[in-house]
């Protein structure tokens, strides 16, 4: 599984990397980066539950 | 559905409902009415034709598209300019959301927790061995103002002349509906403010310090120094936002948690629950109901016809409960799996201030159930929200002492 963040989309609201801090990081001004590109199995219900909660949408996950 | 159409069917909600006394203790009603009767709606607030946007995938659209509804020029609150960056769109929008975005970003709020924590426990101090607190007076209003100060680099003894201006600016104390009145009131607290910060901007300039007024002087937005003036433009939008909404957030919060035992109990037995919690009752609550925007170009939306200048009302709250986006909506739980709330709204101008909000919020949850865990409202006590910014006229709780 991985994970995408559309950068044009995502105004840094910060709820995915307060759902996976694990798989995603806050740049300085608060926009996502995506830390594990290739999100580790034990950490796929945690990434899921946070692209599932961005209100932008800027997040995918790709099977 | 309005007020303004001849004929319109009475028995369907008027967007003016929002704002009728009292209607802010719960407006979620009214919220459900307008989503289902009127979504989109042409209405009118004491006299000014406003246009209402209720559901969550129409309010989301509106916000992620200011070309349409542009927060320029929405609201006059005392200002001379537009606010900065509330009411400057994009594309000049972005370079003064980079200069201002790692000021109030999670790397750098982080570093506030401590102080804010400790300030939390010295507030609680004051009162905890009494047994009784008007939670609104002595928690919710210092909090975010002290913060506020100290983030800025302004000294504590002007809190009370803070807190006089943003009670003049957000509701000023006239006759209900005296638009005029209320005008008058914001444009003298307007001056008051321009000649407070640009005495403070002169001295830093003078002798800078460590404040984030004083990092603001030397940021440079677009190759130049910001100027005295957008300098004066932000301060007036960080005092608005920043002493107000995290006031009304935490008197929504434990208003409804000193109702809801069983809901406060899950925060006392593991305070990791206040993070979501803070999340759920942002959504529940919503304690900023509406934002405003104004049409740019005439456009049909929802099908209703509007045009270039009509004020679009965008009832943040009505979305938040909107059954389409939230299962449960009416319902408050801890453990939702999806919550895309638009309480700190959407797009573009996404608060500013959100990640500093939610510090504060966690933070005061998490401290406050650890000294305080079982708290009622006072018998007897009504407890009234202002519309708008849903802040409690007063919170009286009590608690047991040993």
């Amino acid at each position: 599984v991985k994970v995408e963040v559309e950068n044009a989309v995502c105004t840094g609201h910060g709820r995915c990397y307060a759902l996976a801090p694990e798989v995603f990081a806050p740049d300085d001004d608060g926009h996502c980066e995506v830390v594990h590109h290739e999100v580790p199995a034990d950490l796929h219900a945690g990434a899921r539950t946070a692209v599932g909660n961005c209100p932008e949408a800027a997040l995918r996950v790709v099977e | 559905m309005t007020t303004t159409d001849p004929g319109a069917d009475e028995a369907l909600v008027s967007g003016a409902a929002l704002f009728e006394e009292h209607t802010a203790d719960d407006p979620r009603p009214v919220y459900r009415r307008l989503r289902e009767e009127c979504p989109v709606s042409r209405s009118a607030f004491l006299g000014t034709p406003a246009v209402m946007i209720s559901r969550y995938e129409d309010v989301m659209w509106a916000l992620k598209h200011p070309e349409v509804f542009s927060s320029g020029d929405a609201i006059a609150i005392g200002n001379e300019r537009p606010l900065i960056p509330l009411q400057i769109d994009p594309p000049e929008h972005a370079a003064y959301r980079r200069l201002l975005d790692p000021e109030f970003g999670p790397k750098k709020m982080a570093e506030l927790e401590d102080d804010a924590r400790r300030l939390v426990n010295e507030i609680i101090d004051g009162f905890a061995d009494s047994g009784a607190c008007d939670f609104h007076e002595d928690f919710a209003t210092p909090l975010p103002s002290t913060i506020f100060l100290r983030l800025m680099g302004l000294p504590q003894s002007d809190l009370p002349i803070f807190l006089q201006w943003r009670d003049n600016i957000i509701r000023p104390d006239v006759e209900y509906g005296d638009l005029e009145a209320a005008a008058e009131v914001r444009e003298a607290t307007g001056k008051d403010m321009y000649a407070y910060f640009g005495r403070a901007i002169d001295e830093r300039m003078e002798e800078p310090d460590d404040g984030l007024l004083s990092r603001l002087l030397r940021a440079e937005v677009d190759d130049h120094r910001l100027t005295r003036d957008e300098a004066l433009d932000i301060c007036y939008l960080l005092i608005i936002a920043g002493l107000d909404t995290v006031t009304a957030t935490l008197d929504c919060a434990i208003g409804y948690l000193a109702a809801h035992p069983e809901r406060r109990r899950q925060l006392v037995d593991d305070p990791s629950v206040s993070a979501a919690a803070v999340e759920e009752l942002l959504r529940y609550e919503t304690p900023v109901m509406v934002i405003v925007r104004s049409v740019k170009e005439d456009t049909e939306f929802g099908g209703v016809q509007m045009q270039a200048g009509d004020g679009v009302t965008v009832v943040l709250g009505a979305a938040n409960t909107d059954t389409d986006e939230f299962s449960d909506a009416d319902d408050v739980r801890f453990d939702r799996d999806r919550n895309r709330h638009l309480a700190f709204g959407a797009g573009p101008h996404r608060c500013l201030g959100s990640h500093l909000a939610r510090l504060e919020l966690r933070v005061a949850l998490e401290e406050f159930h650890r000294r305080i865990p079982d708290y009622r409202i006072l018998d007897g006590a009504e407890i009234h929200y202002s519309p708008g910014i849903r802040q409690a006229e007063s919170l009286p709780i009590v608690w047991d002492v040993a």
